[in-house]
């Protein structure tokens, strides 16, 4: 069972750290870019 | 300088003028609340999946607890198949000169390192299941093989990615690599049917009466199969914007950063034309925008 947990925590702790990652990483560039705001001044797809 | 012309429903990094192209057209139109929809969902059905998986399935005959991978194995290994998918088809698109847009080249580059995310997922949870039933976390069955190939192509796939050359060369050369590496694609998939391997065939299927799991056991592979779905098409659309960030970060980061270090010096510097010239767009044969649409005036 703990094998099984393990393949659990890795799956949805590994997409959790990826997505933070990529998450992160937008927001930095975005301030990076701030000089150039967009209109509506929020994320939306 | 002043905010380029976007309108509300434009994602934040993506061009004013776009590429002038049916995709980046799609992309700015989906409508706000789809992102937030998706992150909801994937959590929701993620949520669901493990207390389907953990909780309500029980063990199995055969496998005992192990049988428990099969909400999250088969769904993370049928999602990067997906991935690598839509990395070939939007690599295609953007070969074909009449489809051409910078938008499918990013979407091919999102969608392959979300891809690689899952298939090295794919060889983890396969390596825990694979010990537990056949005593050894790797051997080198043809599904395996076929499967850590497919990790490595697309590895090499994004480090191409990386390689400096002119926009368009750099994209073509990835387009083309793409639709070599997805080749494998049907091969790991068909590996466990062409080959004799240790690799189980599919656990169900609809046209086979005598493959199916019991009820307990469909409901978690669906709902891992919704959670992984919904964790890749929220993961993509995110990694995407970012790739159109990183590209307009290309493309006016030099500007920017030398305004603010003229800023911190208080130094007034002459501008020219190389001020607002980026690599790919000076000759104009990208598609692209030239920088000065993307950012409106420059100082």
């Amino acid at each position: 069972m703990n094998y099984v947990l393990a393949g659990y925590a890795v799956t949805f702790g590994a997409l959790g750290l990826y997505a933070l990652r990529v998450v992160l990483r937008g927001r930095a560039l975005r301030r990076v870019l701030a000089p150039v705001p967009p209109v509506d001044g929020e994320e939306h797809g | 300088m002043t905010a380029p012309a976007t309108s509300s429903r434009t994602a934040p990094g993506a061009p004013a003028s776009g590429d002038g192209a049916p995709a980046s057209a799609r992309f700015r139109s989906v409508p706000r609340w789809v992102t937030p929809a998706l992150g909801v969902g994937a959590l929701v059905a993620s949520a669901a999946a493990v207390v389907q998986g953990l909780v309500v399935m029980g063990p199995t005959t055969n496998q005992g607890e192990y049988s428990r991978l099969l909400v999250v194995h088969p769904p993370v290994a049928t999602v990067s198949y997906v991935a690598f998918g839509v990395t070939a088809a939007a690599s295609l698109l953007y070969l074909i000169p009449r489809t051409r847009a910078r938008a499918w080249d990013q979407l091919a580059g999102a969608s392959a390192e979300v891809g690689v995310v899952f298939t090295v997922l794919t060889l983890v949870t396969g390596s825990i299941w694979g010990h537990s039933t056949w005593g050894v976390w790797w051997t080198w069955d043809a599904r395996l093989t076929a499967s850590a190939l497919l990790l490595a192509l697309f590895l090499g796939y994004l480090a191409l990615r990386r390689v400096p050359a002119e926009e368009t060369v750099r994209a073509k050369r990835c387009a083309v690599a793409a639709l070599i590496a997805v080749v494998d694609v049907p091969i790991d998939h068909y590996a466990t049917s062409w080959w004799r391997t240790l690799h189980q065939g599919s656990s169900i299927s609809l046209t086979q009466p005598d493959k199916h799991v019991d009820s307990a056991h469909a409901v978690g592979l669906l709902l891992g199969f919704v959670a992984m779905a919904l964790a890749y098409a929220w993961l993509v659309t995110q990694r995407y914007r970012v790739e159109r960030l990183e590209a307009r970060y290309e493309e006016e980061g030099l500007s920017l950063a030398l305004d603010a270090r003229k800023a911190e010096g208080g130094v007034t510097a002459p501008t020219g034309p190389s001020d607002a010239t980026g690599p790919s767009d000076a000759t104009g044969t990208s598609g692209d925008p030239p920088v000065g649409a993307l950012s409106g005036e420059r100082p």
